[in-house]
C-alpha cells in the first residue's frame, strides 16, 4: 500500500529482500518509506524523460501520432466539462453577489482573471488527468505486463525513449494548447449564462482590465507543469505495472490519482510563486 | 562453457524463486529448461539477458560476469543474445517488418531502406514474405511467432533464448517451431536455450534437458537420460502423470 492508502507496483529492486511489516513502528513507517522510494522513483523517470527528450532522437510520428490521442480526442469531453463549470461558476457567483451589491459589470472582469490565472488550466489539467493519464498507465501497463517492454529492451530501445518521450511532449504542447480552448469555452458560457440570466451586456462581461502580464504568466507555467506532469506520473505507474489485468487496473486507478493530486500540488506551488514574484 | 549459471538467487518479496542454480550450456546445443509453472524457468533465461537481476551468484556469457552489468552495457549483450518470449510479444502498433526493423535500427543503426530490406529478407527465411506489411493483430500465433523468431535472429545472435516457442500453438505450428529451432542450432550453430513444458518438443530436439524443481537444479541430462532416471519427480513429470512424489 501506498502512503495514498492504494496499491503500488512494487518496483523490482522495491520488492527485493522486503517482507511485510510485523511492529508498530514498521507499520508506521512503511507508509512514508514507500512514498520516499515511490518520489524517488518518480524522479529517475522524469530525469531520464527530460533525457532524452533533449538529446534523444525524435520520432516526429509517434509524437504526432500522441498529440492526436491526447489533444484531439479530448477536445470534446473538454469542452463539454469546462462550458458546464462556466455556466455554474457564472450563476453561482452572479447569485452571490447580488446578495451583497445589485451591480454586476465586473463579474466578467473577474471571473476572466480568475480563469486566467488558475480555472481554466487547473479544471482543464484535472480532466485531462482522468482522461489522458489513465490512457497512457493502461496502455504502458498492458506493453509492461505483455512482456513488449521487455522486447524492446531486447532491441536496444528504452521504453521511456520510445514510450515516454512521444507522450511528454505531446502532452506538453497539447495540454497548452487545450487549456487556451478550456479558457475560451469556459468564457463563451459564462458570457452567456451571465447575459441570459442576469442579463449582462457580453461587452461589458468580455472585460480583460484585470488580467495582467503575471497571470498569463502563471497559467502559461502551470500549462507547461501539468501538461509534464500528467504524462510522467501516469507513465512511472505505468511502468511499475504488476500482477496482469488486475495490476493494469490498479496502475491506471493510481495514475488518475496520482496526477490528479499532482496538478493540485503543482497549482499550490506555481500560484504562490506567481503571488509572490507578481503581487496579487 | 560459453554459458554458465552460477549458484544464482532470486526472490521476489519474500517468495524465493531461484535458490542457488547452477548450469552450465554448450557451444551449439539445443539445452532445455523444464519444470512446473511457476517454478522459475523463465526467470533464469531473464537473468542471461538483464531483464531481472539476480540477488546472488554470476553468469558467464563468453566467460565475463554479465550478472552486474548495467543496461546500457547489456545492449551488447543483446546483440549476441536474443530473446523469443512466450507470448511473441511483437508490437501491436508496428507492422510485422517494422517489428523486425526496430533491432536493426537500434543496434546496428542502420538507415531506414537498409533496415527494411534486411527485415524482409529475414520474414522470407521463416517463410512471412508475403505478411510483412500485416499488423501482429491480423496473424494467428504460430505466424505471430515465426515473425518474432525472424526478429529475435535478425542481428545473427550466437545465443537464442525461447520462452516457451510453443505454448497455444496447434500442434502443428508447434513443431514447425521445433523444426526452425532444431535448424537454427545444426544448420547455423546457434546455441539455443528453450524454457519448455512440452514433452512433445523436449523429447525430439533436446540435445539436454536441466529440470528445476522448489528453485533448485533436480537433473541435468539427455533425453534418453531422463527417460532411464529412477527420480520419481522427474518420471512424474516427463510421464505427465497427476500422482506422484511431486509437490504443486
Amino acid at each position: 500500500m501506498s502512503a495514498t492508502g492504494e496499491r503500488t507496483a512494487p518496483l523490482e529492486a522495491d520488492v527485493d529482500g522486503s517482507r511485510e511489516p510485523t511492529g508498530l513502528l514498521e507499520t508506521v513507517g512503511a507508509a512514508p518509506l514507500e512514498l520516499v522510494r515511490d518520489l524517488r522513483g518518480l524522479r529517475r523517470t522524469l530525469v531520464t524523460t527530460l533525457r532524452y527528450t533533449f538529446r534523444g532522437r525524435r520520432d516526429w510520428r509517434a509524437i504526432a501520432e500522441q498529440m492526436y490521442a491526447i489533444g484531439n480526442r479530448s477536445v470534446f469531453f473538454l469542452s463539454v466539462t469546462m462550458g458546464f463549470i462556466g455556466m455554474i461558476m457564472i450563476f453561482q457567483s452572479g447569485v452571490q453577489t447580488k446578495k451583497i451589491v445589485p451591480d454586476l459589470t465586473l463579474l466578467g472582469a473577474n471571473y476572466i482573471e480568475l480563469l486566467v490565472r488558475d480555472f481554466a488550466a487547473s479544471i482543464g489539467a484535472m480532466m485531462l488527468a482522468t482522461r489522458v493519464g489513465a490512457g497512457i498507465a493502461a496502455e504502458i501497463g498492458s506493453m509492461v505486463v505483455t512482456e513488449q517492454t521487455d522486447a524492446l529492451r531486447m532491441c536496444a530501445a528504452d521504453p521511456i525513449e520510445y514510450l515516454v518521450v512521444p507522450r511528454f511532449v505531446a502532452s506538453v504542447l497539447m495540454t497548452t494548447v487545450l487549456v487556451i480552448w478550456a479558457c475560451f469555452i469556459a468564457m463563451m458560457a459564462g458570457m452567456l449564462t451571465a447575459n441570459t440570466i442576469f442579463d449582462v451586456n457580453y461587452w461589458t462581461f468580455l472585460n480583460f482590465s484585470l488580467v495582467d502580464t503575471g497571470d498569463v504568466v502563471v497559467c502559461f507555467a502551470k500549462c507547461l507543469a501539468y501538461g509534464a506532469a500528467i504524462p510522467i506520473v501516469s507513465a512511472h505507474r505505468g511502468l511499475h505495472t504488476f500482477g496482469g489485468s488486475e495490476g493494469v487496473g490498479w496502475a491506471t486507478t493510481n495514475a488518475v490519482v496520482h496526477s490528479s493530486l499532482a496538478v493540485i500540488v503543482l497549482n499550490f506551488f506555481i500560484s504562490s510563486a506567481g503571488w509572490l514574484i507578481f503581487g496579487s | 562453457m560459453p554459458i554458465s549459471f552460477r549458484n544464482i538467487e532470486k526472490r521476489f518479496g519474500p517468495k524465493v524463486v531461484l535458490d542457488g542454480v547452477s548450469l552450465d550450456v554448450r557451444d551449439g546445443e539445443c539445452f532445455f529448461v523444464i519444470g512446473q509453472s511457476g517454478v522459475g524457468k523463465s526467470v533464469l533465461i531473464k537473468h542471461l539477458v538483464g531483464l531481472l537481476k539476480p540477488d546472488a551468484g554470476e553468469i558467464l556469457l563468453d566467460g565475463v560476469d554479465v550478472a552486474r552489468l548495467d543496461e546500457r552495457r547489456f545492449y551488447a549483450v543483446r546483440k549476441k543474445c536474443a530473446m523469443v518470449f512466450q507470448n511473441s510479444t511483437l508490437f501491436d502498433s508496428m507492422t510485422c517488418v517494422e517489428n523486425v526493423t526496430l533491432p536493426l535500427r537500434k543496434h546496428k543503426a542502420l538507415s531506414p531502406t537498409d533496415a527494411r530490406a534486411e527485415a524482409l529478407r529475414r520474414l522470407d527465411q521463416v517463410h512471412m514474405r508475403e505478411f510483412a506489411d500485416a499488423f501482429p493483430a491480423e496473424l494467428g500465433d504460430g505466424l505471430r511467432k515465426r515473425v518474432a523468431i525472424a526478429r529475435a535472429l535478425t542481428l545473427d545472435p550466437r545465443y537464442v533464448l525461447f520462452d516457451e516457442p510453443t505454448t497455444s500453438l496447434d500442434p502443428v505450428s508447434a513443431r514447425r517451431v521445433d523444426q526452425m529451432i532444431r535448424e537454427l542450432c545444426d544448420t547455423v550453430g546457434v546455441t539455443a536455450i528453450v524454457v519448455s513444458h512440452d514433452l512433445v518438443s523436449i523429447f525430439s530436439i533436446a540435445d539436454r534437458i536441466a529440470m528445476l524443481y522448489k528453485g533448485a537444479v533436480r537433473m541435468v541430462g539427455t533425453p534418453a537420460e531422463l527417460r532411464a532416471t529412477q527420480d520419481g519427480v522427474v518420471q512424474q513429470f516427463i510421464q505427465g502423470r497427476a500422482d506422484g512424489p511431486m509437490e504443486v
